[in-house]
């Protein structure tokens, strides 16, 4: 009997802390396209891009926290190898948004940790916009770097 | 007693990982972006209607000698957008010579013969450069000299404005 009540308490505890789990999700939706750019002429994308943007969604549970940090790089690689292409990101290029109606966007920095309280929805988009500089003898062709989002769920 | 004390003991374990149940995912996304050479615009020849009469309207076709042509240099075989700023009129001093039903047509070789053909506009048109980085775009149209046309030397600007997509 004592060996039963061992069990049926570890099931339940363990059922307890799955939804955490469950519900609690990062997804990268839509990638960072600064699409053609000139040798020698810096491009900008807007986070309210509506195409060219990198949007994550993340999702969590109502009156809870979400801390989120970006890993950004600071050079793209060319595909064909032999050169990068600097690539910064400044103090309005993220834009986080709630997908309930009343939700306000927020503007903040993606080179900072930004902790969200989740007021109005359990889950939110976020866009992030940047600038790309090519050198005025940068190499022709496509460039590519990975843009990481890691959300920590309390 | 004993499994009493192992059954709090495991309790106490699970509560304190429930309690501190703080959890980290990431998702990538990729930057993206191609380098491309910078693009040249040049009118190489003016759109010429040469003379023209009182009440007779002129066109002046693509393939004519005297159409405008414009010479693009750019990224090898990029697509690009040309748009135009065009006239209404040409003007010579306060007389105004009307000017429209525009033509164009463009190729990747400086040949009008297997061009493709649009209308511009100020409206974006997509073609491409060739595999050497080369386009070619000619413009024809015509003027409408009223009857009492006021005789006298008309011009105008044409704009064509050009950009990779």
């Amino acid at each position: 009997m004592p060996r039963c009540l061992t069990s049926l308490a570890f099931v339940a505890l363990c059922v307890a802390v799955q939804p955490l789990a469950a519900q609690s999700t990062v997804t990268g939706i839509r990638n960072l396209d600064f699409g053609p750019v000139i040798r020698g002429v810096p491009s900008s994308v807007s986070p309210n891009d509506p195409i060219r943007s990198g949007r994550f969604y993340v999702r969590h549970i109502i009156g809870r926290q979400v801390q989120v940090r970006f890993t950004l790089p600071t050079q793209l690689a060319r595909v064909a190898g032999g050169a990068n292409l600097p690539i910064s990101f400044g103090a309005t290029d993220a834009v986080a948004k709630g997908t309930a109606p009343i939700s306000n966007p927020l503007t903040f920095n993606p080179n900072n940790t930004q902790t969200f309280n989740l007021v109005t929805s359990a889950d939110f988009f976020i866009n992030l916009g940047g600038r790309v500089s090519p050198a005025a003898g940068q190499a022709t062709g496509a460039y590519s770097g990975t843009i990481t989002l890691t959300c920590t769920f309390f | 007693m004993r499994t009493t004390t192992r059954v709090s003991a495991t309790l106490a374990v699970i509560l304190s990982l429930a309690a501190s149940a703080a959890q980290a995912q990431s998702a990538n996304i990729t930057a993206t972006a191609v380098v491309f050479q910078a693009m040249t615009v040049t009118g190489a020849r003016t759109l010429d209607f040469g003379n023209v009469f009182p009440g007779v309207a002129k066109s002046i076709a693509v393939a004519a000698a005297t159409s405008g042509r414009f010479d693009l240099t750019g990224q090898a075989s990029a697509n690009v957008n040309v748009s135009f700023t065009l006239p209404t009129n040409l003007t010579s001093g306060v007389n105004n010579l009307p000017i429209g039903t525009w033509t164009g047509c463009t190729n990747a070789t400086n040949t009008t013969v297997g061009c493709t053909v649009f209308t511009p506009s100020a409206a974006t048109t997509a073609t491409a450069f060739s595999g050497a980085g080369a386009l070619f775009v000619w413009v024809g149209g015509t003027v409408t000299p009223g009857a009492a046309q006021a005789a006298g030397t008309y011009n105008g600007t044409v704009t064509l404005t050009a950009a990779y997509f």
